[in-house]
């Protein structure tokens, strides 16, 4: 018995709400507020994952940027609390088979990776408990030293792509724009 | 009982919750009338392809697991801007429209 298994169920549970949450909350301020949870969890799986520097991205860059961009693209939309704004008959039953297909598909593609059911093939490289507190293998170092050196071209592209997109923003934005 | 204490060190679960992630997001970008609503679906997408990517290197990639979690720092970056942009249109929109439902913008629509 260890800690992290009793605390990982809670983090998934918690992540999978958030985003049943923020699909079907007719309230948008609730659903960016449940997107919040979700964003949160997954940073707490990736902290299970070994990927503390992932996870810390993830909860600067989603929930504390991302998220609060979206609560100021709520504020745009007069129907706020959802109550003209339901999808009709149609659209439901289009939602509904686009997610029971993506759904049986990712789950059928999940079960089809091999070694996932057999107990022979270890999936327990090194277990987490046994992780904790040790110098983990995937810190910023290696992040960084992978960025400069297998990833240099793509992370140079990323920043000339953050450019345009800063530019574009404020394009868009811009008071004599159409 | 055995999967379900060995939870955090196994493939499986993190792939169903990415499963589960993955096919809200679909529900949510197909039902959803505002802009802004349908974004938050594809947050949710992009988070679920995220977690594969992460859970996929640690458990069967090669031994320091930070290739896929670069891939992953990539993707959170490229949403970032995404998010910035498509914020950026639903403000134009609004300015334009007075409202950010897609179905009562159909300037284009020629009816």
């Amino acid at each position: 018995m260890n800690v992290s298994a009793l605390l990982f169920w809670p983090v998934a549970a918690l992540t999978v709400s958030g985003a049943i949450g923020a699909a079907f909350a007719r309230n948008l301020v609730y659903a960016a507020l449940a997107l919040g949870a979700c964003l949160a969890g997954v940073a707490g799986l990736y902290l299970f994952l070994q990927a503390e520097y992932v996870a810390v991205i993830q909860m600067i860059v989603y929930v504390g940027g991302i998220l609060i961009l979206i609560l100021f693209g709520v504020m745009f939309s007069r129907d706020v609390l959802g109550t003209s704004s339901r999808p009709s008959l149609g659209g439901r039953f289009l939602a509904a088979a686009a997610g029971t297909a993506a759904l049986a598909s990712t789950v059928r593609l999940a079960l089809l990776v091999p070694g996932l059911r057999g107990t022979g093939l270890p999936d327990v490289r090194s277990p987490v408990d046994s992780w904790i507190g040790q110098i983990s293998t995937n810190s910023p170092f290696h992040l960084g030293s992978l960025l400069l050196d297998a990833w240099l071209v793509p992370f140079l592209v990323l920043g000339v792509l953050l450019t345009v997109v800063l530019v574009a923003a404020l394009g868009l934005v811009r008071k004599d724009a159409a | 009982m055995d999967v379900f204490l060995q939870g955090p060190d196994r493939l499986l679960p993190y792939l169903l919750v990415a499963a589960l992630l993955f096919s809200l997001g679909v529900v949510s970008v197909a039902s959803r009338r505002n802009a802004v609503g349908y974004l938050m679906g594809i947050e949710l997408m992009l988070n679920a392809a995220n977690l594969d990517f992460v859970a996929y290197g640690r458990f069967r990639g090669p031994e320091p697991a930070a290739q896929s979690q670069v891939a992953a720092l990539f993707v959170i970056a490229l949403a970032a801007a995404e998010a910035a942009v498509a914020l950026a249109l639903v403000y134009a929109v609004f300015r334009n429209f007075r409202d950010v439902d897609l179905d009562e913008i159909r300037t284009l629509n020629g009816d």
